[in-house]
């Protein structure tokens, strides 16, 4: 058993290498410095010469006791080890945990057990409660040079998939990563979140409209670079390149690629607060949008003739702010943030003209945004309000406009129930699209727990 | 038009790269350490002198469980030699997404520059079964060692090999640093008298073995006991030897155990969980018992609970900083333990904090 714990303790610290101090040359030191210090008696001499003489054979006698005690200590340790306290102080049973941890990634799950309702109508087929996802996330390095993020996705009565899944190098120069596999493309703040991450329970609308019900997803590289500058601010490029998967601005699948660049910037605007800002732009090729099949086929025979072009450009640029506030000392208590991100669609696209029948092209450009305020009232409350305001990529007049209440409890870091009440307002264009329902009101309750692996917070 | 302006893009992207500044040389020389907790930075200041630049993340008033990890580190870790960490899992929430976003290979775990300043250091607390039931558990133990000020010894000899290596044509200095620093604390701890007569090591060796009471005790010089000649923090501490305490978080058992001072309950329920209403009138109960004389709570933490409860039983709360910088008066690590052995014993009622810590 001691043997074992012995191994454990020398494979530990074999592995930082630099971890430990060089054991032998301590020991030397220590064994030797208390004789060393024991030279030098720092009691003065007093005035009469003979007690003098006197006190210092007792204080000699003392230190040879002393020194007496000393040897003995020492021999009784074992022939390795001169500092007999720590050696057998290594924490053992905490070694074979952290090996451990070397070989198996970190693993954790987390699902969103979510309630949607709308209180304006009843034909939703959104309405009632859904385990709407559950998540496995594996963490691990792969080897000194990687690392892999893979995280499965069990969507409610869908097959289940790999959300994301990425190999990441962790050692090139020149503040270079390079990213492989799938991963939700940096485009903007938002996006990059998992959906347990969201600050409210649903997707901000104009996400929704621009890339889908599921965050714009590449299958390719990415590479990011941390950029030098004089004034050592914190300034990312990430430059990306791969298929998208199927989503609303690109959804020609594998017959052309995305291409993708995001810079940001942070900074550090006081000691408890930072201001983010960053660009985007993606850029890619999409088919028939489903408004415009779905036309076609209200259309029937009719418009039988008609083949609408498969691979149109399409871009969506962006810009994002992103203001938080955390005091240093209470940053547990109290917070702020303020994110604001707004899109631009510009996007070739074939118009259904129902009277002649004929497809006419168009190039359509749309706007979307939303804006997030948050603050944190107590430990484990959340309050923040969201205004929604977005177009369609692929119809220049439709528009919808809303506003989110969102109330966030997380009894513990790990563990949240998240309320959203959301009114939606639509003009006829947009209402079209929904049933002709130009207003909706909508109720969102979430609760979500996580267990496993600490995850880190992210910033 | 789009495609002209990604090319323009990569262009200048390509530029900055080509003309970027080489990683990895020192700055004039000195090895850049930075350490994630005041505490670590202060020793490695005091063990590599003017040899070092060092600097620290958090701040000795925060709460090293949750610091933001903001991109600013990243940049602070960019160009770093060293990365000091307390370990034991403590900076579990905001260190892996510095080092995973700094670019820095020599940093990341298992990095040549990645110290964990945990190693070596006898840990407590190590939890027989892990459940997130019992709220916010360290799987690896305790992580607040640095607390017990002889854990320092240890972390000193972490970081000189650590610079050693980085910096192999000033081992010397660091070794002498090393010395320096482990001399002072050893004075600083048990007193310059007693250092003198028994040898520092002797003694921190007998503590860390939890035998220096026999030691003291057992060992007679010029008649009387060397316990006689205990100075330093220990001896001022010795009148609260037994005393038992309330304290916020489960951070203050390495002094405890160090200083002999019994912790008897908690104002978080468990590790990390915001106190209840019911745990709250439990304290007060237990707090009426009348033995216990104070509370210490922590610089980051509401003052809610702790000022209610010393409303309600006349207990004294004080807040203590377990950081270098955790109070005004805090400014390096043995000031750290003036102020906190010398509020401990102004709230006893022992006479002030006089000169027992040796540091100067």
């Amino acid at each position: 058993m001691k043997s074992r714990a012995w191994l454990i303790v020398v494979s530990f610290s074999m592995a930082p290498g630099l971890c430990h101090p060089a054991r032998g040359e301590e020991q030397v030191v220590q064994a030797a410095s208390p004789g060393q210090e024991q030279a030098n008696p720092a009691t003065p001499p007093p005035n009469n010469e003979v007690e003098a003489l006197r006190r210092e054979i007792q204080e000699l006698r003392d230190q040879v006791h002393l020194l007496q005690a000393q040897v003995t200590a020492l021999s009784s340790t074992p022939p390795q080890g001169g500092e007999p306290a720590r050696t057998s102080a290594a924490p053992p049973s905490a070694a074979p945990g952290r090996s451990q941890s070397l070989l198996n990634p970190a693993i954790s799950a987390v699902f969103q057990a979510i309630g949607a309702t709308s209180v304006s109508h009843d034909h939703d087929e959104t309405n009632g409660f859904d385990l709407s996802e559950a998540e496995v996330a594996f963490q691990s390095v792969v080897d000194p040079y990687a690392r892999v993020d893979l995280f499965l996705s069990f969507p409610s009565g869908e097959s289940p998939d790999v959300e994301e899944g990425a190999v990441t190098t962790l050692g090139l120069p020149k503040s270079l990563q390079l990213k492989g596999g799938r991963f939700k493309s940096a485009f903007g703040k938002w996006n990059t979140l998992h959906n347990h991450a969201f600050f409210s329970v649903d997707r901000p609308d104009a996400l929704t409209n621009f890339f889908g019900e599921e965050s714009l997803t590449d299958d390719g590289l990415s590479l990011s670079w941390l950029v030098p500058n004089p004034w050592n601010l914190y300034i990312e490029s990430a430059t990306e390149v791969g298929t998208p998967r199927p989503g609303e601005s690109f959804n020609v699948g594998r017959r052309s690629l995305l291409y993708l660049e995001h810079l940001s910037s942070s900074f550090t605007t006081s000691p408890s607060s930072t201001l983010e800002v960053g660009l985007s732009a993606a850029r890619g090729r999409t088919g028939p949008s489903a408004h415009l099949s779905a036309a076609l086929a209200e259309c029937g025979g009719a418009c039988s003739s008609l083949v609408p072009r498969e691979e149109l450009d399409s871009s969506v640029q962006g810009v994002d702010v992103t203001y938080k506030w955390k005091p240093l000392q209470l940053n547990v208590y109290k917070s702020f943030l303020w994110q604001t991100e707004v899109l631009l669609s510009r996007r070739d696209i074939d118009m259904l003209d129902t009277l002649a029948p004929a497809l006419v092209p168009e190039s359509v450009s749309s706007l979307g945004a939303y804006s997030y305020v948050e603050w944190q009232v107590r430990k484990r409350w959340k309050i923040g309000a969201r205004y929604d305001l977005s177009g369609f990529p692929d119809d220049r007049t439709a528009r919808e406009w809303g506003g989110s209440a969102v109330i966030r409890f997380q009894p513990s870091e790990f563990q949240e129930i998240r309320f959203q009440y959301k009114r939606t307002m639509r003009n006829a264009a947009a209402a079209a699209r929904f049933g002709d329902e130009d207003e909706d009101n909508r109720i969102f309750l979430a609760w979500i727990p996580v267990i496993g692996a600490h995850g880190a917070h992210k910033y | 038009m789009t495609t002209r302006r990604f090319r323009l893009l990569s262009v200048l992207l390509l530029a900055a790269l080509a003309i970027g500044p080489r990683a990895g040389l020192a700055a004039q020389g000195r090895v850049r350490v930075v350490a994630t907790l005041p505490n670590l930075g202060s020793i490695a200041s005091a063990v590599g002198g003017d040899r070092v630049e060092v600097t620290t993340i958090a701040v000795g008033t925060q709460d090293a469980h949750f610091v933001d990890p903001k991109p600013s580190y990243m940049v602070r870790l960019k160009n770093a030699d060293l990365l000091l960490v307390n370990g034991l899992d403590l900076e579990i929430g905001w260190v892996p997404p510095l080092t995973q976003g700094a670019r820095n290979p020599r940093i990341l775990p298992d990095g040549p520059g990645y110290i964990d300043c945990s190693s070596g250091v006898r840990v407590m607390e190590i939890p027989s079964s892990l459940s997130r039931s019992e709220g916010d558990v360290h799987p690896y133990g305790n992580p607040h060692y640095l607390i017990d000020p002889l854990n320092a010894e240890t972390v000193a000899g972490t970081i000189a090999e650590a610079l050693k290596k980085a910096d192999p044509g000033s081992a010397a200095i660091y070794e002498d640093g090393r010395k320096a620093f482990v001399k002072r604390l050893h004075e600083a701890v048990f007193g310059k008298e007693l250092v003198d007569l028994a040898g520092g090591s002797k003694l921190a060796r007998e503590a860390a073995a939890g035998t220096l009471d026999a030691f003291l005790d057992g060992t007679s010089l010029g008649g009387a006991s060397l316990r006689t000649h205990l100075g330093g923090w220990l001896g001022g501490m010795q009148p609260l030897r037994g005393w038992p305490i309330i304290t916020y978080h489960k951070d203050w058992s390495y002094f405890a155990s160090r200083f002999g001072l019994r912790v008897v309950e908690y104002v978080e329920p468990k590790p990390g969980i915001q106190p209840s209403a019911k745990h709250l009138e439990e304290l007060v109960v237990r707090l009426r018992q009348g033995d216990i004389r104070v509370i210490v709570t922590r610089p980051f933490v509401e003052h809610r609970s702790t000022d209610s409860l010393a409303a309600k039983t006349g207990v004294q709360a004080i807040t203590l900083p377990i950081e270098v910088g955790g109070a005004a008066e805090a400014t390096d690590y043995f000031k750290l333990f003036d102020y906190v052995t010398g509020q401990l014993l102004k709230a006893h009622g022992t006479a002030g904090p006089g000169p027992a810590g040796a540091a100067r």
